[in-house]
């Protein structure tokens, strides 16, 4: 227990000194066959060198208010200090209409925002799950369904609710009905206010509400943000984020959908280790005095990732950087240059970010990120470095070939009541997942699946009664979900399996992924 | 409640505070729509001491939220508000009368060193909804049963009617609500069925057809043994709450001078009279007293449909006690009771020590009397038949279990659980203390067992549960 917590509230700048990261290990220190014994480090997918995130910043971290600490340090970090001030020139500066905007364009998409939708009428009380940003003036910024001029005034009683409770000094946290709840976070300069239907904690949902939030300040900074509330109260902030409502609507989807956000980890590519490694040192040869990271993505999934020495990269800032790139198809079409906050690593100031696909029809996405606004043409020079020592080293093709398996069925691991599972090595921070089989392909069954999964990872991780292990046999499948010192283990079954078939296959997919760990699993993150 | 464990290492001190109650009210909103007039609206407001502007805030944000939420969904308006410090419950227990019961957080305070206030912890996540929204339908059932419904209460008096009725009902009842010691068991609000041969039981039935006949006046009869029921006339919902009205507050104000009195069986007032043991648990302590009083309880019934008001008797010998009810119209005498005592007394003492000697001999036949083995709290729905073997004994005061509180509240976590959907289920959990807890759900039942087996593993416990469900429950769980 001790070990899930203990790096609760401790801010970004502790692990810097690495002396939480995992230290270099021979391969022969790795156990074959995983137990709950094993130390953190030497889990399957755990990373042989130091970890590439700040790792171990696990769901507890994320509801704790980490970035106090940042902001009471605001030159606490050699790199970004420069950025700072550079975000707050910026804010002086220019009325900001998003450097973003020319970039991020508006795409039709199937799923496009029903603003068109009557709010209180039928179809949009029943929406699996409402989002509302609003002002702490009760300005409408921002609601999922339905438009927010239409929103106004439901908008001010939400935010007349939050005063009232704050009038006697305490917090409100939740409502709660039959089949609904409604979640309140309090972010001044904001206030975020979810509607849910879905069996999710509160923490869970609050949560979620703190990666709008984070959307919103990776936009603006929460230094522009909060000077633009102090300069005008009443200030509509729909004039500077309009055109990036996609950004939320889509995160919101992945939310939905994507079991990293809830595991606070991300998913790779699977390569065979030898490729990964000549794409990491392509990618390492590749640098630039101010390039923080460098990331090569393919789709949602990520194919290495690089940083400067010392720096980590928090994996929602991370979650933040990949629907960005997810939610607009814009930069298939050139180089992009877009500032970017990374709110996990600073609130306070812009990176800047080069985006582009190493070929207009491929999924492979280089994300630079650099502190210097100016560093646009070096950037796109390390891109053309990167890639010549990617060809010269033939692991072009190799990183194509893979690009045409991006996953694995459940099949492949040879449990035949196995239907799908999540495993995440908590000390590298990446999860890998077999896709979806047939019963859960449609949308919805798809999100039940992930309902199922969110409420197991509620239990496991309950605040004041967490479980080492949960077992649960309904009436449409089995499930069973494990958490260690180590790793975290969510294995789906028909609901024909018993329990015996259930903890065989707990061990034989343990070994399975130690088998398999140098193809699912960045080993051998590098650093500048 | 309060329990301090002093820190010696580091020098500070750390006081643990349990869920206490910080407000209980009712309102119904029609009754001051107009500004300047919302205190019209609060019929009953706990504690009472409160400033009458504050009264109206706290009113005013209830009504706020419930009306706020019904923006998403007009049906099913809020039940509960989360908030750091405390939990609201809501209650709408008759159309538009609002009951809200107001609990704070656990919390822990820790005193700081250098001079500086004491900083204070809120545990958010320590109370479980369903069950203090069940102690809150609880209450007003409890209401219920002694005053019948608000809307009867304006028919016959007014609103100053209902108000008197409320402060002189919550006044004393919110005294006995044990926040600190709620549990699963107050979600279920069941009723613990006492075991009998059949021969027993059609034993009980006769006599209580017997005495119905006898004393035609009986409306209701409910028999109970050992505070286990054994027969009841009342609908389910009456019984259980007349049931839990008995077993936690007219049974253990009883059952001391009881106690105290095991070695000389015989009431003082009767010696000499060897005939039987009863006597009035209601009504006149002495029938022989000229000053005795014949004044029972009055009770409500049947509200949904048409609403019964009874007298309650309850009438004790040993440890079986019955129920006489009898239409509130008739006025009770010294002639019926004498009657009632002289014709159920005997008869009684002679089943219940009939009762005892079979029950003697079943646990006999059964094996030795020792600590259950398993630890496990079964509950069915059809029935409201409740069995726990983690709860040694309830009292008005607080109830006693064998197992950490923690436990108790995981029990109550997989009974949410199985609250959202309607559809067999099992759960299984190992908690960080390494102890295994089992929920099953099936066919309307629960079952739930706590197992002290550290190194055992899912099988293992599945065997465990197996063997208890196949000698306590005939294999009702099929469910693997």
């Amino acid at each position: 227990m001790a070990g899930d917590v203990h790096n609760k509230g401790v801010s970004w700048e502790v692990q810097q000194n690495g002396t939480l990261a995992p230290v270099d290990r021979l391969r022969e220190d790795r156990s074959e066959s995983p137990t709950p014994g094993l130390v953190e480090g030497t889990e399957p997918g755990a990373g042989q060198k130091s970890a590439m995130f700040v790792h171990s910043q696990s769901f507890e971290d994320l509801t704790a208010d980490s970035e106090v600490s940042t902001e009471t340090h605001p030159e606490g970090d050699c790199a970004l200090g420069e950025a700072g001030e550079e975000a707050l020139c910026l804010a002086a500066k220019e009325k900001i209409q998003i450097e973003l905007q020319p970039e991020v364009e508006e795409e039709v998409r199937p799923e496009s925002r029903s603003k068109e939708e009557d709010v209180g009428s039928e179809v949009w009380r029943s929406r699996r799950k409402h989002v509302f940003v609003l002002s702490e003036a009760g300005k409408p910024i921002y609601t999922r369904y339905g438009t927010e001029e239409a929103l106004s005034s439901t908008m001010g009683v939400m935010m007349a609710l939050v005063s009232v409770v704050e009038a006697d000094k305490n917090i409100i946290r939740s409502i709660h009905a039959d089949g609904y709840k409604v979640v309140f976070l309090r972010k001044s300069p904001l206030v975020l206010v979810g509607v849910s239907r879905t069996c999710q904690s509160d923490r869970q949902l609050s949560r979620e509400l703190q990666y709008i939030y984070y959307q919103i300040v990776s936009l603006l900074t929460l230094t522009q943000l909060n000077h633009i509330f102090q300069h005008k109260q009443n200030y509509d902030l729909r004039r500077l984020l309009a055109g990036s409502e996609h950004l939320t609507d889509n995160l919101l989807r992945l939310l939905d959908r994507d079991p990293g956000l809830l595991l606070s980890a991300v998913t790779c590519l699977p390569l065979a280790s030898s490729t990964r490694d000549i794409v990491s040192s392509s990618l390492q040869a590749a640098k630039a005095k101010n390039l923080v990271f460098s990331i090569l993505l393919a789709g949602d999934r990520l194919v290495t990732l690089l940083r400067k020495k010392d720096q980590s990269l928090h994996h929602m800032d991370l979650h933040l950087l990949f629907n960005l790139v997810g939610s607009s198809s814009s930069f298939r079409e050139g180089e992009g240059w877009t500032p970017i906050c990374l709110p996990k690593f600073n609130t306070a100031g812009f990176f800047h970010a080069h985006i582009s696909y190493l070929e207009p029809a491929s999924d492979l996405c280089l994300i630079l990120v650099s502190t210097d606004r100016e560093d646009f043409f070096n950037l796109s020079d390390c891109k053309s470095r990167f890639l010549e020592r990617l060809n010269r080293r033939n692991a072009y093709q190799a990183l194509k070939e893979a690009l045409k398996c991006p996953s694995y069925s459940t099949a492949q691991v040879g449990i035949p009541e196995l239907r799908h599972f999540l495993y995440k090595s908590k000390s590298s921070g990446l999860y890998t997942s077999p896709e979806l089989p047939l019963p859960y392909q449609s949308e919805e069954e798809q999100e039940r699946l992930m309902g199922l999964y969110q409420h197991l990872h509620s239990r496991l991780h309950h605040s004041t009664r967490p479980l080492r292990s949960i077992y649960q046999c309904g009436e449409t499948e089995n499930l069973i979900a494990w958490v260690t010192s180590g790793f975290e283990l969510y294995l789906c079954f028909s609901p024909l399996g018993t329990k015996a078939q259930a903890v065989a296959a707990v061990v034989k997919l343990l070994k399975w992924i130690r088998k398999e760990e140098d193809r699912l699993f960045v080993l051998n993150p590098l650093t500048y | 409640m309060l329990m301090i464990s002093p820190r010696m290492a580091s020098g500070m001190q750390e006081k643990q505070y349990t869920p206490s109650l910080l407000g209980f009210f009712v309102y119904n909103p029609l009754f001051g729509p107009r500004e300047g007039e919302e205190e019209k609206k609060i019929l009953f407001y706990y504690p009472s001491e409160v400033e009458k502007n504050e009264k109206i805030r706290n009113v005013g944000l209830c009504e706020a939220i419930v009306q706020f939420t019904r923006t998403f969904c007009p049906t099913k308006p809020a039940k509960s508000l989360h908030t750091q410090k405390n939990r609201q419950f809501f209650f709408e227990a008759e159309e538009s009368f609002w009951i809200v019961m107001v609990v704070r957080n656990p919390m822990v305070e820790k005193t700081n060193k250098d001079g500086k206030p004491p900083t204070v912890e809120y545990q958010e996540e320590e109370i479980i909804d369903t069950i203090y929204g069940a102690v809150l339908r609880q209450c007003y059932s409890m209401y219920k049963l002694f005053n019948g419904t608000f809307g009867r209460a304006i028919e016959a008096g007014g609103v100053d009617l209902l108000r008197q009725r409320l402060e002189k009902f919550f006044y004393r009842y919110l005294q006995t609500l044990h926040l600190q010691s709620c549990d699963l068991l107050d979600v279920f609000g069941g009723i613990a069925f006492f075991p009998l041969d059949k021969m027993t039981y059609l034993k009980i039935q006769s006599f209580v057809n017997r005495v119905e006949e006898s004393l035609s006046l009986v409306k209701y009869t409910a028999f109970l043994y050992n505070d286990q029921l054994i027969w009841s006339g009342l609908e389910q919902e009456d019984m259980r709450t007349l049931y839990k009205y008995l077993t936690t507050s007219l049974f253990p104000r009883h059952s001391e001078p009881e106690l105290a009195g095991r070695d000389s069986p015989l009431r003082p007032e009767v010696a000499g009279n060897l005939l039987h043991y009863g006597r009035f648990l209601t009504g006149p302590a002495n029938l022989k007293d000229p000053e005795a009083k014949f004044r029972f309880p009055r009770i409500f019934v049947n509200t949904d449909n048409s609403s019964e008001e009874l007298h309650l008797i309850v009438y004790k010998a040993m440890s079986a006690a019955v129920c006489f009810m009898i239409s509130a119209s008739v006025e009770m005498t010294r002639e019926f009771c004498e009657q009632l005592d002289g014709l159920v007394g005997p008869q009684l003492t002679l089943l219940a020590s009939d009762i005892c000697e079979q029950y003697n001999v079943n646990r006999r036949i059964s094996g030795p009397d020792k600590e259950p083995q398993f630890k496990f709290i079964y509950f069915n729905h059809m029935n409201l038949a409740e069995k726990s073997t983690i709860h040694m004994r309830k009292t008005a005061s607080i109830s006693l279990t064998s197992v950490h509180p923690e436990l108790l509240k995981i029990l109550g976590d997989i009974n949410c659980d199985f609250a959202r959907v309607d559809e067999d289920e099992e759960i299984i959990v190992k908690a960080m203390t390494d102890y295994w807890v089992v929920g099953k759900k099936s066919d309307q039942r629960e079952l739930y067992v706590i197992l002290n087996q550290k190194n055992a593993n899912l099988i293992e416990v599945n065997e465990e549960v197996k063997r208890l469900c196949a000698t306590q429950f005939n294999n009702i769980f099929f469910l693997d």
